[in-house]
């Protein structure tokens, strides 16, 4: 399994260092915030250029998702795996693993300054102290979904049909969020699409010829 | 344990609502180089990535080492090396990295025998798969495949795209794996000549039916082709039955029967024929015969029993 996995983060590489960069950016923002002395301008800022590194990396999440599947299909990755002592379904959980992973390398290190920095980032009201987690959980149950989604288009041999099916269904995934903002109900809605997806995802693979 | 390594039972297969394989029944015992021969499109392929679990059957089922080939675990698959047509390997890896990432998979790994395969083959490994010539690619694959010392082996016309040295030198492998003890290998090809020289079993499949399945040399015995003289003009019908082809010209029949016997001798005789010649034939001359279209060969007679 962890060959899988390292051989699918090798192929994915730039999307991992992308994660990678993209966090760091996020955490030097988080950072500033934190020891700004005017909070309110801090607060500005942090909104303005989170919003876009938050934006890009879901969509870069549901392309991982499409890059997977898609150079699988079309270049026979499974298809020589199989030959191997590797089942479908060990070649899949390698796959999603690795994509959690990718994800993770974005919010662990956000997580992780948010709880030591949490004293420095208190908001002025107190209702507002977890918005910080809030924002974390539906940022990534969303990123999650999209990712989803691009597994879910990807597995197919045209070229238009994973990147505008795939663009589509984040963009409504992403609006849903907008209106609906940061409640439980958004996250309980994500998990069970994520769950749904998954379930498609893996009966689309086993049951395709490779 | 299963006396048969590879077991197809009433194989059906659809594409697009035409019937490719129709109700095919293989049994390959241990220890057997079997030759699976058919004209291309004729369904050799899909019955081997149906054993691999690569793809589905409309109906019936494949068992490889006693295992269902839709359900062959990690430790199964350890045991089968596989050489697929076209050579399906991941273009864009370097050829070490292809190599570590089977050798990283697989249960079972003869590193020795795979650096005297290297070697014989002359592999550059700082070359990604993509930039190999399709000898080479093939030779990549089967090096893989052996490496693993596998207890069945699969080829699905291999030796397409070598030269014909790599090609005497392939066989000579697959001789020497074979020698080592319970080895099996079921092998698809198009040269017939390699078939011939290495199979000592031999199935042809023609219009979705195994219409051969016995030892070479029991198929050899049993086809025979024969050029008859009669004193007049040759009958139209000789009344003997598994007539694999029949061709006349003025008083000279050539006749091609499956099953030849004492029998069908006796039949021939009493149409008082001026000379009867046996005309020798090989495994593609019967190949030929067996896969013409439109023939009224009886599968029945030659399939062993």
């Amino acid at each position: 399994m962890l060959t899988l996995i390292k051989r699918e983060i090798y192929d994915h590489i730039a999307y991992f260092i992308g994660a990678l960069v993209f966090s760091l950016m996020t955490l030097a923002i988080l950072v500033f915030a934190a020891y700004s002395i005017d909070s309110q301008e801090a607060n500005a800022i942090c909104i303005i250029v989170a919003i876009p590194i938050i934006t890009v990396f879901v969509f870069g999440a549901a392309g991982m998702g499409v890059s997977q599947m898609y150079f699988d299909r079309n270049k026979k990755i499974s298809a020589f795996l199989s030959t191997l002592p590797v089942t479908r379904n060990k070649i899949l959980i390698a796959r999603i693993s690795a994509g959690i992973l990718a994800i993770s390398i974005f919010f662990l290190p956000l997580i992780i300054t948010t709880w030591i920095l949490h004293p420095l980032l208190a908001l002025p009201v107190p209702i507002l102290d977890n918005v910080f987690y809030d924002i974390y959980i539906v940022g990534l149950l969303m990123v999650v979904a999209c990712y989803c989604i691009g597994l879910q288009t990807g597995w197919t041999t045209s070229r238009i049909l994973p990147s505008l099916g795939g663009f589509l269904l984040t963009c409504i995934l992403v609006t849903i969020i907008i209106v609906k903002g940061l409640s439980i109900q958004i996250s309980l809605l994500l998990i069970i699409f994520i769950i749904a997806s998954i379930i498609r995802v893996r009966q689309k693979f086993m049951s395709t010829s490779f | 344990m299963d006396d048969y390594v590879i077991r197809i039972e009433n194989l059906v297969k659809f594409f697009d609502g035409r019937c490719v394989l129709d109700g095919i029944n293989l049994n390959v015992p241990r220890g057997c180089i079997y030759g699976l021969l058919g004209r291309n499109g004729i369904g050799k392929t899909t019955i081997i990535r149906i054993l691999l679990g690569l793809d589905f059957p409309t109906r019936g089922q494949t068992f490889l080492l006693g295992n269902n080939s839709q359900n062959l675990a990690s430790k199964v698959r350890g045991r089968i090396g596989c050489v697929s047509e076209g050579h399906n390997l991941i273009q864009s890896y370097k050829v070490s990295r292809l190599i570590k990432l089977c050798k990283d998979l697989s249960l079972h790994w003869n590193d020795e025998f795979f650096g005297r395969l290297i070697e014989t083959f002359r592999l550059p490994l700082d070359r990604k798969v993509m930039e190999l010539s399709m000898g080479m690619r093939a030779q990549l694959n089967l090096a893989l495949a052996m490496a693993i010392e596998p207890e069945l082996l699969i080829l699905d016309d291999p030796t397409l795209g070598l030269d014909t040295v790599a090609r005497r030198q392939f066989l000579e492998l697959a001789i020497e794996l074979i020698q080592e003890q319970e080895r099996t290998i079921l092998f698809s090809s198009h040269i017939l000549s390699d078939v011939e020289r290495v199979a000592d079993r031999i199935g042809i499949l023609a219009a979705g039916k195994l219409v051969v399945d016995c030892t070479q040399e029991e198929l050899k015995n049993r086809v025979k082709k024969l050029r008859v003289i009669f004193p007049e003009a040759a009958p139209a019908n000789l009344y003997i039955t598994e007539i694999i082809n029949q061709q006349i010209s003025g008083r000279e029949m050539v006749l091609t029967v499956a099953n030849w016997n004492a029998e069908k001798k006796a039949i021939l005789e009493t149409f008082k024929p001026s000379s009867c010649d046996e005309i020798p034939m090989t495994l593609e001359d019967i190949f030929i015969e067996c896969t013409k279209p439109n023939q009224e060969m009886k599968q029945a007679g030659m399939q062993e029993t």
